[in-house]
């Protein structure tokens, strides 16, 4: 997020009180060319946004006067009161300002601000009210809000990045993923062997770039979400792990346009075939420890290998 | 040693010698050296009885004599050894890949008679050629040639014996013969030899071959006629074997990565390299480029054989290195990288097969990156939480993955400490180790069980064909044969067929367990050796 933008938060909450400000020094109401004018470094957005905000959370009222519409104080009394309760939802707004786009849970809230429960509850509903901060459900604990500023993106730790919807992590989606990309490389090692190419050569026509695999797993139309090259190299990543596929940083003969990612990939083969052992029963054998001759499970007894012989 | 290596030894040696043989060996295993008269009275045999069992022993290479520090004989059994038993058939096997049918009989005899004098072998073998071909004539000097060739491709190696000088000079008998054989002599094969004449044993020499056991098996009367190379015996050389199957493996591993001329270049390069390097070295001497190009069997232009050279360099499994630029480029084949490639490889079969792919992933994830917390783990293998937290344990619950606590406060509360989960490759071989020689072990149980349930058809059948045989030679009328057959019921041979089939299955896959035993220990050994 851009610098600006963090900017704004706190003016939104000096904003307001500015612009109070300016009502109660003018009981008869003040009009939106006024306000304009007194605050000559605020933009109409944030103007705009500003007074919504103090509408809609009571403080203001929009009231007709003769010629022009006018902002003014709603009830003075009732204003002064909140006085008081103003500084504790700073203080809350700014605790909440530094947890950043990772977010704060309302525990760790109430820690940091000595509040009773009940007190920062009502606190947290009016700054979410006037849209000041917005709750995410968080992946790691679908139960727990975490409260950060309103214009905030929320980090991936917190929705799960592209792999999660509804704080769910699309299981299928990436192994459909995974599958696809090993497919698209796969394909690529046997159309080249097909070639009669020299060894070299062949090796390394096989190897294809993240951006390749992306452009083909954008035209299959299986992703409902944009995917990000970086999010294929994640994929990518985890066909590494599952031993399928190799991975190595070309010399940059400046093929590609500019950017960093020199990386290739490949399909291999495994080195070996399944070991011996996992060809016996024994191998795979899901009670493996408690068998012993003599005991409820024994060689001699055993339905798997009684199976496994007569298959 | 481990319990489940001296049962799985005691299960091979009494399948091999039988119950009296397995009984001073275990003895022998479980309470380390001890000297004849201990033994004898520990395992209540009689003291002949125990001397065979020893003399057997020996022979097989599984016990070893010695004098103590007071001077006593002592024997010692060596579990390792005694593991190869299992591997026997894989040696024949291999014997039978490389040198046909008759190598697989040589080796077949050898083994079985732990050391024994060529004469017999060729002797032996010819014997059971003919039964085998039915009369189909044999050039006699086949065997003997195919023993040479054992002998000269170091399969077979010579057994130390008694010197000449050593007889003459002490008319005092040693407690403990001294043999020596010296490293020429290893793989030469004497004139004598393989002559299947006989000569008249001299007289004074009586005292040798009643000494030891050993040479005695051959005659015993004084002045009985003897062969002509009496004293030379032979014996398996399993390292030569043992480095036959790492060099497959490695063939095997190259050609599935590559193809099938990078195999055949590094399977050149293991053979230029029998003669030169050590079977535990570390990797072989350096092979000049010109060098390789010549000995290549099928011929690879130049320009082909330098592109599989940087083919196999930049492979990831960097089993080919290079070690220099001169004569067109110096090479070398890591041996120790090669066995620690192809054992990662095989246990990561294991978890794949075991665990499914997913937790293969994650324990891929975890050999590549070393230490990893849980929520890193989830994030590079894109795997959900709760799902990469059951596997995660369910690969540490059975010892395949290890995690180590680092606490941030000295009161190590676990809500104050990392958790990493790594792998302990050396720990994780040892484990399956452990786990081939449990599977061993059923597998060899279940074999002796299928047996005895089938004992009474085993015998039946055996008495019918020995009839059979027997009228046969007597020049029974076909009808009288028939009648005979008709004696085992089809059920009866169903069942026996059955049976059959059962029994290759598992000895087939005690086969297969031996080769990822092999894998693992080779890792092992050559870490060990690393360390020193
Ligand atoms: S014998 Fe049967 S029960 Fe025992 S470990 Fe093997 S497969 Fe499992």
């Amino acid at each position: 997020m851009s610098a600006e933008e963090k900017q704004e938060a706190p003016d939104a909450m000096n904003l307001e009180e500015r612009i109070l400000e300016l009502c109660k020094q003018n009981p008869d109401g003040i009009a939106d060319s006024t306000l304009q004018k007194e605050l000559p470094n605020v933009d109409t957005r944030q103007r705009v946004s500003a007074v919504n905000r103090l509408l809609s959370s009571g403080k203001i009222d929009l009231v007709k006067t003769s010629n022009e519409l006018v902002y003014r104080l709603k009830d003075p009394g009732v204003v002064s009161k909140i006085k008081g309760a103003d500084n504790q939802e700073r203080l809350v707004y700014q605790i909440i300002e530094q947890s950043g786009n990772k977010g704060i849970w309302t525990r760790d809230i109430r820690l940091k601000s000595n509040l009773q429960l009940t007190q920062l509850n009502k606190i947290l509903k009016n700054l979410e009210s006037r849209k000041l901060i917005k709750a995410v459900k968080s992946v790691g604990a679908a139960r727990k809000k975490a409260y950060m500023l309103f214009n905030l993106t929320p980090d991936p730790s917190v929705t799960g990045g592209t792999w999660y919807s509804d704080q769910e992590f699309e299981s299928e989606f990436v192994e459909v993923l995974n599958q696809q990309c090993f497919k698209f490389l796969q394909q690529k090692v046997e159309s080249v062997s097909a070639l009669q190419l020299d060894p070299l050569l062949k090796r390394n026509r096989s190897f294809v770039s993240p951006e390749e695999v992306w452009k083909f797993i954008t035209e299959l139309r299986i992703s409902k979400v944009d995917l990000s090259v970086d999010d294929i190299n994640t994929i990518l990543n985890t066909l590494i792990y599952d031993g399928k596929v190799e991975m190595t940083i070309s010399a940059g003969a400046g093929t590609s346009s500019s950017d960093s990612s020199s990386k290739l990939y490949r399909a291999i083969q495994p080195l070996t075939q399944p070991t011996g052992l996992m060809r016996s029963p024994c191998g795979v054998c899901p009670v493996f420890n408690q068998c012993y001759e003599g005991g409820a499970i024994s060689p001699s007894t055993c339905i798997y290998m009684k199976e496994w012989m007569d298959y | 040693m481990s319990s489940l290596q001296l049962k799985l030894v005691s299960l091979l040696v009494q399948e091999h010698f039988g119950d009296v043989v397995e009984k001073i060996c275990t003895h022998l295993l479980k309470n380390g050296s001890n000297n004849f008269r201990s033994v004898v009275s520990t395992v209540k045999e009689k003291p002949e009885q125990v001397k065979k069992a020893l003399c057997v022993l020996i022979q097989h290479n599984i016990v070893k004599y010695g004098l103590n520090k007071r001077g006593m004989v002592e024997y010692t059994a060596d579990v390792e050894k005694a593991l190869l038993l299992v591997r026997y058939p894989r040696y024949i096997y291999s014997a039978k890949t490389l040198y046909g049918d008759i190598g697989e009989l040589i080796v077949e005899e050898v083994l079985h008679h732990g050391e024994i004098l060529m004469s017999n072998v060729v002797e032996k073998v010819k014997v059971r050629l003919k039964e085998a071909m039915e009369g189909n004539q044999l050039e006699p000097s086949a065997i003997k040639d195919k023993f040479i060739d054992l002998v000269n491709t170091h399969f077979l190696q010579r057994l130390p014996s008694w010197s000449a000088e050593d007889d003459e000079e002490s008319k005092v008998i040693p407690l403990i013969p001294h043999l020596s054989v010296s490293d020429a002599d290893l793989y030469r094969i004497p004139e004598t030899a393989g002559v299947t004449g006989k000569r008249k044993r001299p007289l004074n020499d009586g005292g040798r071959s009643s000494k030891r056991a050993r040479s005695s098996s051959v005659g015993s009367e004084p002045d009985q006629e003897v062969p002509l190379d009496d004293g030379i015996y032979w014996k398996v050389n399993f390292e030569r074997f043992h480095r036959y199957f790492r060099d497959q493996d490695i063939i095997s591993a190259i050609t599935q990565r590559i193809d099938k001329s990078a195999g055949d270049v590094v399977a050149t390069m293991l053979r230029m390299s029998e003669l030169t390097t050590d079977f535990m070295a570390r990797e072989t001497k350096p092979l000049s480029f010109h060098d390789i190009a010549r000995q290549m069997p099928k011929k690879l232009e130049n320009r082909q054989l330098e592109q599989y050279m940087k083919l196999l360099l930049d492979d990831q499994t960097m089993i080919v290195k290079k070690y220099g630029d001169a004569g067109g480029g110096m090479y070398e084949i890591d041996l120790e990288q090669a066995s620690r490639v192809i054992c990662t490889a095989n246990i990561e079969s294991v978890v794949q097969e075991r665990f499914g792919s997913k937790s293969f992933r994650i324990f891929k994830t975890l050999l590549k990156k070393k230490y990893l917390e849980q929520k890193q783990i989830e994030n590079f293998a894109l795997i959900p939480a709760k799902e990469a937290k059951e596997l995660v344990y369910q690969m540490f619950a059975e010892n395949f993955i290890t995690v180590q606590e680092i606490p941030r406060t000295p009161d190590h509360a676990p809500s104050r400490t990392f958790y990493l989960f790594t792998v302990e490759l050396g720990q994780v071989t040892f484990m399956l180790a452990e786990r081939c020689y449990k599977s061993l072990i059923n597998l060899m149980t279940r074999r002796h069980f299928e047996s005895a349930e089938n004992k009474r058809l085993i015998e039946k059948e055996q008495k019918v064909e020995a009839i059979t045989a027997s009228m046969q030679g007597s020049g029974a009328e076909p009808a009288q044969l028939e009648e005979i057959e008709k004696t085992m019921t089809q059920l009866e041979k169903e069942q026996l067929q059955k049976y059959k089939g059962r029994i290759a299955k598992l000895e087939q896959s005690e086969l297969q367990t031996d080769k990822t035993v092999f894998v693992l220990n080779s890792f092992i050994l050559q870490e060990a050796e690393g360390r020193l």
